[in-house]
């Protein structure tokens, strides 16, 4: 029974074919076949994982790289006429949320591998590039790396200020690219440079560079708070020479190439989180299965037991939301729409569950033997790298607002009966607030709702609930066990009632004076700061009326 | 502020403002993406921050099919004329 229904844009209710997709683990037959034996051997790979010293040494060991290349963990994406596994997304996903289980860093790294580093060569490279790097790079030969961000151009990506400059046969490229992943010991590296002469001043495109190219120089590791054994560098860019051949695609359409990028990146990287926040959860339920206090478990106690179905709440919207975006793959505007929004959500709920983890163990949970710091420690970055949160949340807003129709236009609940009828009207409620809300501040605001920075990532907050209540509706559809679909009822109706706090405070404009409160002592703060003091006369910060 | 944009010199003025550049490096055809490195929402935020220093009120729908500067001048100019003509009326 379908939860859910779509109008199309020609008219007629349609069923929504959500749910069963969902559900379904395997796609094809590559992955019928492969994604069992992968699995399997992620499993091995766990007997050989180390993660404490790991995290200790600051490096992955040889020994575990060599046995992922024998497993083929590096080939997972890429296509089999090049050697690789040719698994579809969400397939991937399954894969990347599996090792994240026993280690992150080395989740990270494949993942990286799998999505930034080698997505762009696939989807954009020539057959002559493919042939040159893709066969190494699914045997892990070459591991992939992949260089956009620099010291001014973070979150913002249109900042990019290095530059290939064009010459004769190719471009030189100047400039210096921060917090490479993989790039220590990585093979290949893809970087997103400016390329005025391709396309238009601003233009930017993807290039490919081979390590040792003359030129190129690679920074000393970083020390890092969290993923330790995970390599991170910078990479300076002295009057490198590259062809014009190993430009992928057509030059100047780097921007749009990166997003699509991104996407995938993003996905794998919730798929991560997935993982970490399973382990986390898995250590909680063995300690309140078996620690006693006041005469019973913890797992008797109603705190505790709220936590946990709380935990188990999130983790279920998480992986609904995973599956949603991976299930995009050949729809790249609604991947990198769902992707961004899978992002957030793992994100903050996987470093949510770890902490909560860490409070429900005691101040057990504060000793590194049990691998509970290392776990919080590990995912804090990913609320920051590939877009951070807050910067996405405005974003996500924002093009709630821009677009027309999204993957929630015309959806409607079908008739629905038994344990699922209560949570779809809660959906149905929920879509139909959704859209009126846009509506009136569309119309309330006009286009000067895009310098509402606080107003946009209220939005924001509310799309990535919406969604991922809606996600955690059509997967229950498909659900048999009574526990799993008590654990979708509970993330639903938790989802919702947050979703429908943040529209609320959307339409009435409430907290106008909290952050009217804000801007002045923030104001009053930094013009107190030496940093301000000194830079006030260069005439570096300027004020802001945004809010 | 309120701007008067009477001619085509004065926005590409605020637009070259907001974005940081110099006006003479503005020009008609430039697109806003590959040219002045905006993306689809990034033009939308220049435009809201146009309408806050020119005083004026535009339309979201309206906007999000600007790909360049001159399009953006001319969404920008029209809706000032409108808008110039509604008050004149009603005063």
């Amino acid at each position: 029974m379908l939860a859910l229904e779509r109008e199309p844009e020609g008219g007629g209710w349609t069923p929504l074919s959500l749910g069963p997709r969902l559900a379904r683990v395997t796609e094809n037959d590559a992955e019928r076949q492969l994604l069992p034996l992968l699995l399997g051997s992620v499993d091995k790979l766990r007997v050989q994982l180390d993660s404490a010293s790991i995290d200790r040494a600051g490096k992955i060991p040889a020994d575990v790289l060599d046995t992922a290349r024998r497993m083929g963990l590096f080939a997972l994406t890429i296509g089999e006429e090049h050697g690789g596994l040719g698994l579809p997304l969400k397939a991937a996903t399954a894969v990347i949320d599996q090792v994240a289980r026993s280690d992150r860093s080395v989740a990270v790294m494949l993942g990286l591998h799998a999505g930034l580093g080698t997505r762009g060569l696939v989807q954009y490279g020539s057959s002559a590039q493919q042939s040159r790097w893709l066969p190494r790079l699914a045997s892990g030969e070459l591991v992939a790396a992949f260089a956009a961000t620099e010291a001014g151009a973070g979150s913002d990506l249109m900042a990019v200020q290095t530059c290939g400059r064009g010459v004769a046969g190719g471009l030189r490229i100047s400039g210096q690219k921060c917090y490479v992943t993989n790039g220590g010991f990585a093979g290949l590296y893809t970087l997103l440079v400016r390329t005025p002469g391709l396309g238009g001043e601003r233009a930017q495109s993807l290039v490919c560079i081979e390590r040792g190219a003359a030129g190129l120089h690679v920074g000393r590791e970083e020390d890092k708070l969290g993923i330790r054994g995970s390599s991170t560098v910078t990479l300076e860019l002295d009057e490198v020479f590259v062809p014009s051949e190993d430009v992928l695609g057509a030059g100047g359409s780097g921007s749009a190439q990166c997003a699509h990028v991104l996407a995938w990146g993003r996905t794998l990287m919730s798929a991560g989180c997935l993982g970490i926040a399973n382990a986390a959860f898995q250590a909680t339920l063995s300690h309140v299965a078996t620690r006693r206090q006041f005469g019973r478990t913890l797992a008797r106690m109603p705190v505790v037991q709220l936590d946990c179905a709380d935990m188990a709440a999130r983790l279920y919207a998480m992986e609904s939301l995973v599956r949603w975006a991976a299930d995009a793959e050949a729809e790249p505007v609604r991947l990198e729409a769902l992707s961004t929004l899978a992002k957030v959500l793992c994100s903050e709920s996987a470093f949510a569950i770890c902490d909560r983890a860490i409070q429900l163990h005691g101040a057990l949970g504060f000793l590194e033997p049990t691998g509970l710091p290392r776990l919080l420690r590990d995912c804090r970055i990913t609320r920051i790298f590939e877009g951070a949160n807050d910067v996405l949340l405005v974003r996500i807003g924002a093009a709630a607002l821009a677009s027309p129709r999204s993957e929630l236009t015309g959806l409607r609940c079908a008739d629905l009966r038994g344990t699922l009828a209560d949570v779809a009207r809660v959906c149905a409620a929920l879509v139909t607030e959704r859209e009126a809300t846009l509506s009136l501040v569309r119309q309330r605001d006009g286009l000067s709702v895009m310098r509402k920075q606080a107003l946009l990532w209220t939005l924001g907050q509310a799309e990535v609930k919406v969604h991922a209540a809606i996600a955690c509706l059509a997967r229950a559809t498909a659900e048999s066990s009574r526990s799993s679909l008590q654990v979708a009822e509970h993330a639903i109706v938790s989802l919702a009632a947050d979703a429908s706090a943040q529209l609320q405070v959307a339409r009435d404009a409430r907290g106008a004076a909290a952050l009217a409160r804000a801007q002045a002592i923030c104001d009053d703060l930094i013009a107190d700061t030496p940093a301000f003091r000194s830079s006030a006369g260069s005439g570096a910060h300027t004020q802001d009326s945004s809010t | 502020m309120n701007r008067q944009p009477d001619n085509r010199t004065r926005i590409i003025a605020v637009m070259a403002e907001i974005l940081e550049i110099e006006p003479s490096t503005i020009h008609g055809a430039q697109r806003l993406r590959e040219d002045l490195g905006m993306d689809s929402l990034g033009s939308l935020e220049l435009l809201s921050v146009m309408s806050q220093e020119l005083d004026l009120e535009l339309e979201m729908e309206h906007a999000l099919n600007i790909t360049t500067v001159d399009e953006a001048c001319a969404f920008v100019s029209r809706h000032y004329a409108q808008q110039h003509r509604a008050a004149s009326a009603g005063a």
